[in-house]
């Protein structure tokens, strides 16, 4: 065969790859080496010294700190939550279909909108959370879910756990459909209970669904910015921001209000996610798995 | 052979998330019109001041610009909480738009990308803006910054809360501000909703500061960290320290502020207009409008004025076109009428005058001409309000002082 046969049927990914992935890449490795006025008028070469900015930002600690809590902290919720939900929902029980459909949900909504619900619900003056801790009796007054710097974080996790749930507990669904019932039938011979059943059956075999549940959510959690920035938009500062959104303050928001900056933080965003995903990879010796 | 689909999914999707999570963009090609002849459409970005009537005015514009002058206006109409994003993309791009729509202008003037008034503005449009709005515009000797539309703050109270912790008048001192904060409150209600938010924290500050005989900046230093701006930050923080505000006002957003007085549960707020415009809608709440307290006894109340402004963008070609924008812009049935739908204050002489027969708008009007504006000629002042909103928020917790001295200090350095 041709090797030009070869390439038309390349053709459209390779465009994909270049126009979705290398180009935009490309591009802000650009910017972020440009210095740019707050018009956003680009001024002139800026070599290093975007990128020194953002290292030497007195922020940076505080960003990064709250980035590492907020995704080990939705990612792992996210992960034991949706294999107790997963286990329940590949059970026949009348009307799982609809229970299914429903834990879709989260998931078809738009970030945006959920996010501003979440807001609704957890406001200090007409919040139904508050509404029903004060009506029950738990709490004397509000508790300010997202202005009291004790709560905030916490207050994000529980949305970016809740936004999670779906995708998770259907990878999740999958690896367990895909586990051979002669296997189970072998260890209910062999005399195993439910317990080691769950733990030396059916965990190892779930083991590639999770590595690829956790390394999506991990990237997935990392790169949200809806959730963190909707609901963190009353605080001032960059107290509860993440890696995402200090990006995104830079350029638009914060005094500093500097694209190039910016470009140079997305940068390194990207290189730390990809370091993520690598170390991860390695430990979870994702080779073996392929093989 | 599943467990490889697996492993080549993850990577797959690694790499395409990670990809989207860039995209800052950076340079593209230009697309304005090049050559000799006159360009014969232009584009404008406007900001979204209501859902209703924005877009309405500018396409009913667009139509009637088209017929007077044979131009075409290209309408984009963008939400506030968008537009610096995409007018900044938009210049990073080279796709600058003709005409934009902002609060803020003097940056734009700094890059040498506008046009001025000597070249775009006719004369009678420009002798006919008020002073305040001159002097506003005005950056190095040249008038860049053309106003659209302005705003002027005044003190918005609950006249059932005030009836009910019995309290006869509107306060006119901050003590008495404070004393009918301390009633309304122990009625159970918020005594005065204070949004230092960073939304919008530099308005609420130049509301106080400005009744204190305090500004940003006096003849030409910045004066942020000046005896009277500790003063009133620090009044500010006792009244938070009361508790005689709402929850949590460093983190309050001015929306937030006018939804807790729009229910009825807060007593006072500095408001404007079109907050007037809503409480007579849903009509809910019985209020009243004042001047804002002053901190002396027998204080002259002062007001703090906004105006956003429409500024023209130098491209080869489109002066001609910009020029009949603005005379149009400017005629009273065009100007009078945004105005009007959008429930803001004119910006013009003639403006002041087609408004002056609406009595609602009376308290505004008459402060208007000596209303007090940010420092928005100093392209200083379009980061420094940046370092305001983000840090103003942590005096209330903090020390007032020592956070308006780093404000001073990020203001003296430039920025």
């Amino acid at each position: 065969m041709h090797p030009l046969v070869a390439l038309a049927w390349l053709f459209p990914a390779l465009t994909l790859i270049v126009g979705v992935v290398l180009l935009p890449a490309i591009m802000l490795v650009s910017a972020s080496r440009s210095s740019y006025s707050i018009t956003g008028l680009r001024l002139g070469e800026a070599g290093g010294e975007n990128y020194r900015n953002v290292l030497t930002h007195p922020d940076l600690g505080t960003v990064l700190s709250n980035t590492l809590i907020w995704v080990v902290a939705v990612v792992v919720l996210t992960i034991v939550i949706s294999l107790g939900l997963a286990q329940f929902l590949v059970k026949q029980f009348p009307g799982r279909r609809f229970v299914r459909w429903a834990v879709i949900v989260p998931w078809a909504a738009s970030l945006v909108i959920t996010s501003q619900l979440f807001v609704l619900l957890y406001d200090y003056n007409y919040g139904l959370i508050n509404h029903v801790l004060t009506t029950v009796g738990l709490i004397d007054t509000p508790i300010d879910f997202l202005g009291d710097d004790r709560f905030t974080m916490a207050s994000m996790v529980v949305v970016g756990v809740f936004v999670s749930l779906p995708f998770t507990i259907f990878v999740i669904i999958a690896g367990l459909n895909a586990i051979p019932d002669d296997v189970m039938e072998a260890a209910v011979v062999d005399g195993a209970s439910p317990w080691q059943r769950w733990r030396r059956v059916t965990l190892p075999l779930l083991r590639p669904a999770m590595l690829v549940a956790t390394v999506l959510n991990t990237i997935y959690v990392f790169n949200s910015f809806p959730i963190v920035y909707t609901l963190n938009d009353r605080n001032p500062g960059f107290t509860h921001d993440t890696t995402i959104t200090f990006m995104y303050k830079l350029a638009f928001k914060s005094q500093e209000k500097d694209v190039g900056m910016s470009a140079a933080a997305g940068v390194i965003n990207v290189v730390l996610i990809l370091l993520v995903v690598v170390v991860y990879l390695r430990i979870a010796n994702w080779r073996e798995e392929t093989r | 052979m599943k467990s490889r689909n697996y492993a080549a999914l993850s990577v797959i999707g690694a790499l395409a998330l990670t990809a989207c999570s860039g995209g800052t963009g950076a340079k593209d090609t230009n697309t304005s019109a090049s050559g000799g002849a006159d360009a014969t459409t232009i584009k404008l970005v406007a900001a979204e001041y209501s859902k209703d009537n924005t877009k309405a005015f500018w396409d009913a514009f667009a139509k009637t610009y088209k017929e007077k002058y044979g131009y075409t206006l290209e309408v984009n109409v963008i939400s506030w909480d968008n537009l610096d994003q995409q007018s900044s993309t938009m210049i990073q791009n080279n796709q600058a738009p003709d005409i934009l729509n902002l609060n803020a202008y003097a940056s734009y003037a700094k890059d040498g990308l506008l046009y001025s008034g000597d070249e775009v503005l006719p004369a009678a449009v420009k002798s006919d803006i008020l002073g305040a709005f001159q002097k506003s515009g005005t950056y190095q000797g040249k008038f860049y910054g053309f106003p659209d539309l302005s705003s002027a703050r005044a003190f918005f109270y609950n006249t059932d809360l005030f009836a009910e912790a019995g309290i006869a008048a509107a306060p006119k001192t901050w003590a008495e501000l404070e004393d009918a904060a301390a009633k309304i409150t122990a009625k159970g209600h918020v005594g005065y909703a204070m949004p230092l938010g960073p939304e919008e924290a530099q308005g609420e500050f130049s509301m106080w500061l400005f009744n204190n005989g305090g500004d940003w900046k006096k003849d030409g230093a910045w004066t942020i960290n000046s005896s009277e701006n500790v003063d009133t930050l620090n009044f500010m923080k006792s009244l938070a320290d009361k508790k005689l505000t709402q929850n949590n006002p460093a983190k309050t957003n001015r929306a937030d502020a006018f939804d807790l007085f729009k229910s009825g549960k807060a007593g006072m707020v500095v408001g404007f207009s079109p907050l007037a415009g809503a409480l007579d809608k849903d009509g809910k709440v019985k209020y009243a409008v004042a001047p804002m307290p002053t901190k002396a006894d027998g204080g002259t109340p002062q007001t703090f004025g906004v105006t956003d402004y429409l500024m023209a963008f130098k491209k080869s070609n489109n002066q001609k076109a910009v020029q009949a924008f603005y005379e149009l812009y400017y005629s009273k049935d065009q100007i009078n009428t945004f105005i009007e739908k959008e429930g803001f204050l004119p910006v013009t002489t003639t403006g002041l005058e087609y408004f002056s027969k609406n009595d609602k708008l009376k308290v505004y009007l008459d402060t208007l001409p000596n209303a007090h504006l940010t420092p928005t000629d100093d392209p200083t002042w379009d980061k420094v309000k940046l370092a305001v909103q983000q840090n103003l928020g942590a005096a209330l917790t903090g020390d007032p002082k020592a956070v308006l001295d780093k404000l001073q200090q990020t203001a003296s350095n430039g920025g």
